[in-house]
């Protein structure tokens, strides 16, 4: 290999190309996917791998699905004798406890890319599929107690092979869907995008020569390495122990190493792993010490699998952040939110001009399904909710955002909702409730109401920092809450944070609740100027002016 | 009789005008002229190039415009302010947006701030489903309290945007006209004026946008056509619209944001008139100006257009939507100012930054520091050192050189070897931008020609066409005012859209004939108001179709015609190919019709061109010299220079060379043929065979 000329330009070329394969995969899986979890969404990623499944650049509309699809790679490799890996197959898996990660709804489909024979590249996708059986529509239940009930497993499975679609595989996914047409239309897009990045890559190690392009990925991950490492060189040393409750009330803590050479989570001394299914997969907790690693280090650089050399997660073996078979992990993006949220609040202020209060730090997952009543097709609606960021001691936080764990995510327009799924939204619009006071206040969470037109609708969410709110910096106040509300008919309200297939009336109204971030530095600082001005815009009401910032009468 | 095009960019206003001969109705000359741009009242620099060009505005029976007020007004937020009336519930959407943080990692990301602030967003009660019906009747007994309000703010522009008013917009012309009585001096908006595509936040957007701007456009167009007026200018004046084509300025002045990408669209347009006149039907545009390149594709002469168009959205911001027809265009910061640049890792890369116009590129002398494209094409003497912009600056040699050096130490390169690297990175990026509008899109750039201008396209355009199997590349006359003559060579365009969910089974026949007869009268009577003949109208047809569930629609054309049965069937059909060429897969799934796409145009008087007229000179007296110029991987040859100004038609000649004229420079390889055309426009073979 040191006998190759490498001529940096080319090098850096290749390298842009990768980057530029990852982007053209995910936009073919955007165009052509059926389900609006993942066109709207973006609740999906590409990447491209290195022959042994390192990650050599990803294209994602989710920060936490840009390093998730090198561990479905690794357990191909793993599975598979090098010989059977041929040229034109495509393998899935959906497994978290077995290069899945996440759930069982987001598969990974992975196929090798060969040039002159060899093996030099992977191109991969992972999405969420809208249903694959399971005990709950969508697959996600908070009732879950195993794994089998959440849906088909494919263990790392082979689905086309040269070529050629396996069709009994096809078969059985079919009949284990719910919505067949959409799980299938979203199956095809995801082959489709990693057909599309396998032909880039092809051409890129035809133009340049296979060993050029290996030895360029390979020059790639140092690159990445060397970025982190110089990163952390200027964070300061030592041991920093942090702490968050859970909605239950029970601790959650980390302790974070950092040096020279090593940046190491320590998430030992956890709760043990939750009966239901709220647990996230040892490799689910990587990515969230990944998310929070990239974000403290070099969050405007390029992602790969050699950024994250320096990052070490040490777990306990049946915890909730590492369960045991055959746990249940539908509700994985909670658990992993949390970790993240919690690794954040323990290093942020490490960074002082990147640290803010806490969000509203949880997805919101929220489901909603039944027969659209002018179609009566079955429809489900699967979709994050966006809610306020935290202040900063520059600013109010963000209004209305997602998650951290969503990037480039878009919200579902109503006009598209009530056509789509046979539901009126009668409302979307910036919250008025307290929480996230503060010199600097915390962004706004939002007030969202579907009216439901079927009968036989049910809903189903699984939102966290419902009781244990949003946290706050410099003596700001904490934010708010999520919930939703189920606004009956004759008028009753129920409100949940956790609710299963719950069923819903014609004209019932389930109405979403998100929380204000939390503020920054005491409510008694904030400025005149920005209370008149949060009053005019009703940012806060005139008695909340008077109660948090004794402004007026 | 003159027929005269002006174009208001960032740094000039270009002017070009035809003398045409009266009887024949050809061109008898075209002539060019160049002013500064004067941003306080464009106006005045427009009318500064028609005299320093000397064009009596009374002969003139046609003037075209481009102008950057819209975009400029939005980017300098120097619009008015706008209060917003949205449905009840809804008044955040503007705010609320999409939701996305583009800057993954940044806990501090803050939202573009939405162009009408929360204390002038107001909202009525009633409700249109989509289907078009009414679930509630509109409440008006709040509008009068509403503008009391907006009034007492000092509200310049009202917009108007209603949940599903693109399915039924009685409620929004309610509104309006309430509005227009209360208060009948105030501008506004209602977004069915504008665009019948769902997606509120979007609409809300464009319509926002749009009051914003409408005064100050409005007040722009008057005050140039009073100056038209004045100058005895006795023909229609037209403005050149985002969808590549032109349109009156009274059409304007109603929903003047659709002059938004006013000028880089006259270029594409340009390119397809220019393929018409020289049997070119599929063409891939490159223009390299000084901080961007864009590109766009043109199929069977047709200029792409889509609606989802993005403002200031980047890596690290979402931007904001505009929901017009805007003619496809990839852009990117890549150009003759894009500065070279090595990270902490010694990794080379060129661009986004910019040196801009000041101080720019070292070579100009300016106290510029920063290496640019354009500085690399002079150390390999692709750009004549001699003759830099056209010889009106003496290339500051001695600080490129200077300059230089640090990158190349970083780099451990030699300071040759660092240009050619930054030359070929840029290429990259460019490459990459033109596969986004080939091959990313299912289209074979062997199909294509290139068509490159701008003042640096010739520059790079014969690289990226080898890159790309792209067998042509077409380097137009003048291709540095190539924008404004591509205006004087368009006709009157109203783009009209249209979201109606249609399953195509057999009663879909029925709905097509319907639906696009209703969009023909409505643009047919949009004409008619302005005294515009019918004989001069033409129709084109598009739909948008999909699998059903899906979001992303591809549009085709469809026919002219009364549809039955089997006509449906075929549109079916060709929809199921073109979604196979784009995305690798078909389904056997139920195919919907989204969108209702009709193209109306008025066909404008247009002049023959002449063609350049042959002296007979000889081929080596068009040589201005001979130097050595170094390409790259081909290596330093001597090479001779052309004179752009004196080459003549059917002159052919081999690479190495360089064609220049005082705003161009043209690279052709060794390997690559070059033959001028009748009207002196270079066609340069990249794999050597001439066509």
């Amino acid at each position: 290999m040191n006998q190759l000329n490498l001529d940096p330009i080319t090098t850096e070329i290749i390298q842009s190309s990768l980057q530029a394969a990852c982007d053209e995969m995910f936009v073919a899986m955007r165009k052509t996917a059926m389900s609006s979890i993942i066109y709207e969404v973006l609740d999906f990623g590409t990447a491209v791998t290195d022959s042994n499944g390192n990650i050599a650049a990803s294209g994602a509309g989710i920060p936490a699905f840009i390093a998730m699809c090198d561990k479905a790679v690794q357990a191909v490799i793993k599975k598979y004798d090098s010989a059977d890996i041929k040229d034109g197959d495509v393998f899935a898996t959906n497994d978290p406890y077995n290069g899945g990660v996440t759930h069982l709804n987001d598969v990974i489909v992975v196929m090798p890319v060969f040039s002159q024979g060899e093996r030099i590249a992977w191109t991969a996708n992972i999405a969420h599929w809208p249903d694959l059986g399971g005990m709950a529509p969508g697959g996600i239940s908070a009732d879950a107690k195993e794994i089998f009930q959440e849906g088909l497993q494919l263990p790392v499975i082979q689905m086309i092979n040269q070529g050629k679609p396996i069709q009994s595989v096809i078969d059985i996914i079919t009949a284990n869907s719910r919505v067949p047409q959409y799980t299938l239309g979203d199956m095809w897009a995801a082959i489709a995008s990693i057909r599309v990045g396998e032909k880039r890559i092809k051409d890129i190690a035809n133009k340049y020569g296979k060993d050029v392009f290996k030895e360029s990925v390979q020059l790639f991950m140092n690159y990445g390495e060397r970025a982190s490492l110089d990163a952390l060189s200027k964070l300061p040393h030592g041991t920093f122990h942090g702490e968050d409750l859970l909605d239950d009330g029970r601790k959650i803590q980390v302790e974070v190493t950092i040096n020279d050479k090593e940046f190491i989570v320590d998430l030992r001394n956890n709760p043990e792993q939750d009966a239901g299914p709220n647990n996230a997969s040892y490799d689910g907790t990587v990515v969230s010490a990944q998310m929070a690693f990239k974000g403290i280090t070099s969050s405007d650089f390029v992602c790969n699998a050699g950024t994250f050399r320096p990052l070490k997660v040490i777990c306990d073996e049946g915890s909730m952040f590492n369960p045991i078979r055959p746990a249940a992990q539908g509700i994985y993006y909670e658990t992993d939110i949390r970790s993240y949220d919690l690794i954040w609040k323990t290093i942020s202020h490490l960074n002082p001009d990147k640290s803010a209060a806490g969000s509203f730090a949880s997805i919101c997952g929220t489901f909603m399904g039944g027969q659209h009543p002018d179609t009566g097709a079955t429809f489900i609606i699967i979709e994050p909710q966006v809610g306020g960021w935290g202040a900063s001691s520059i600013s109010d936080g963000c209004n209305a955002n997602f998650s951290a764990f969503h990037g480039d995510t878009f919200n579902t327009p109503a006009e598209i909702s009530e056509a789509r799924h046979g539901v009126y939204v009668d409302q979307m619009r910036l919250t008025d409730e307290d929480g996230g006071e503060g010199k600097f206040r915390g962004g706004k969470g939002i007030v969202m109401d579907y009216r439901i037109r079927s009968s036989n609708a049910w809903v189903s969410v699984a939102y966290t920092r419902s009781k244990s709110l949003p946290w706050s910096l410099e003596g700001g106040n904490e934010g708010g809450s999520n919930y939703i509300e189920h606004i009956k008919k004759d008028g009753t309200i129920n409100k949940y944070s956790v609710v299963t297939g719950l069923s819903l009336e014609p004209e019932d109204i389930i109405r979403i609740h998100t929380a204000n971030g939390g503020g920054y530095g005491k409510p008694e600082e904030r400025d005149k100027n920005l209370i008149e001005d949060d009053i005019l815009n009703e940012y806060i009401t005139p008695q909340q002016a008077k109660k948090y910032y004794n402004y007026g009468k | 009789m003159l027929r005269v095009a002006t174009d208001v960019g960032g740094t000039f206003t270009d002017l070009v005008y035809f003398e045409i001969d009266q009887s024949t109705g050809k061109a008898l000359k075209i002539k060019t002229a160049k002013s500064d741009t004067t941003p306080s009242s464009y106006e005045k620099g427009v009318f500064d190039t028609v005299n320093k060009a000397e064009v009596d505005i009374s002969k003139s029976i046609f003037f075209a415009h481009g102008t950057t007020v819209v975009i400029n007004s939005i980017t300098e937020r120097k619009g008015v302010l706008t209060g917003l009336i949205t449905t009840k519930g809804f008044r955040d959407s503007i705010e609320i947006a999409r939701g996305d943080r583009p800057d993954f990692f940044n806990l501090r990301y803050q939202k573009p701030k939405p162009f009408v602030a929360r204390y002038l967003r107001a909202e009525v009660s009633g409700r249109i489903d989509f289907l078009g019906k009414e679930l509630y009747p509109l409440d008006l007994s709040n509008l009068d309290s509403i503008l009391d309000d907006f009034k007492k703010h000092e509200v310049k522009s009202i917009a108007v945007c209603l949940i599903h008013s693109y399915a039924n917009f009685s409620h929004e012309e309610k509104v309006v006209n309430h509005i227009k009585n209360y208060w009948p001096e105030i501008d506004v908006v209602a977004s069915h004026q504008i665009t019948r595509e769902w997606r509120e936040y979007e609409r809300t957007n464009t319509t926002s946008l749009c009051a914003y701007i409408k005064p100050i456009a409005r007040n722009y167009l008057d005050k140039l056509n009073k100056k038209l007026i004045e100058s005895n200018f006795k023909g229609n004046p037209y403005v050149m619209q985002s969808n590549g084509g032109i349109d009156t300025f009274e059409s304007t002045k109603n929903i003047p944001l659709t002059m938004i990408e006013s000028g880089p669209t006259s270029g594409v347009l340009g390119a397809a008139e220019l393929g018409k006149l020289i049997n070119e039907n599929n063409i891939i545009t490159l223009d390299v100006g000084g901080t961007t390149a864009k590109c766009s594709l043109i199929e069977n002469g047709n200029v792409k257009i889509n609606t989802n168009y993005w403002i200031e959205k980047n890596r690290l911001s979402a931007g904001y939507p505009v929901m017009l027809p805007v003619v496809d265009i990839v852009e990117i910061g890549n150009g003759g100012g894009s500065i070279a640049w090595v990270d902490d890792y010694n990794k080379l890369h060129v661009g986004p930054q910019s040196a801009g116009a000041d101080p720019g590129p070292v070579s100009y002398g300016k106290g510029g520091k920063s290496i640019t494209t354009t500085d690399a094409n002079l150390i390999t003497n692709r750009i004549n050192q001699k003759f830099f912009c056209g010889g009106t600056i003496e290339a500051d040699m001695k600080s490129v050189n200077k300059n230089i050096e640090s990158l190349s130490k970083k780099l451990k390169f030699s300071d040759e070897e660092t240009a050619r690297g930054i030359i070929r990175i840029a290429n990259n990026n460019m490459i990459n931008a033109l596969k986004l509008v080939s091959v990313n899109k299912g289209y074979d750039p062997r199909e294509f020609t290139l068509v490159a201008f701008g003042g640096g396209g010739g520059m790079h355009a014969t690289s990226l066409a080898k890159e790309l199997n792209i067998p042509k590349v077409i380097i137009p006359v003048n291709s540095s005012v190539f924008s404004a003559w591509g205006m004087l060579m368009s006709d009157l365009r109203r783009d009209y859209i249209l979201t109606k969910l249609t399953t195509m089974n057999k009663e879909a026949k029925d709905v097509l004939n319907k639906t696009f007869a209703e969009m023909e009268i409505k643009a047919s009577n949009s004409f008619k108001k302005e005294n515009i003949s019918k004989d001069l109208i033409t129709f084109k047809r598009y739909g948008s179709f999909r699998y059903l569930g899906q979001d992303h629609s591809v549009e085709i054309p469809i026919e002219n015609i009364d549809f039955d049965e089997s006509s449906i069937e075929k549109i079916v059909h060709d929809f199921h190919n073109q979604y196979e060429k784009e995305f690798t897969y078909r389904l056997d799934s139920q195919v919907d019709m989204i969108q209702f796409h009709l193209v109306a145009f008025a066909k404008i008087d247009k002049p023959d061109l002449q063609e350049r007229k042959k002296t007979n000179i000889t081929l080596d007296k068009t040589i201005k010299e001979k130097r050595k110029v170094d390409f790259d991987q081909m290596g330093i040859h001597e090479s001779c220079i052309y004179d752009f100004d004196l080459l003549e038609p059917d002159m052919e000649f081999n690479g190495p060379a360089i064609v220049e004229d005082s705003s161009t420079t043209v690279v052709i390889f060794p390997d690559q043929k070059c033959k001028v055309d009748n009207y002196a426009n270079l066609h340069i073979s990249i794999f050597g065979q001439n066509k």
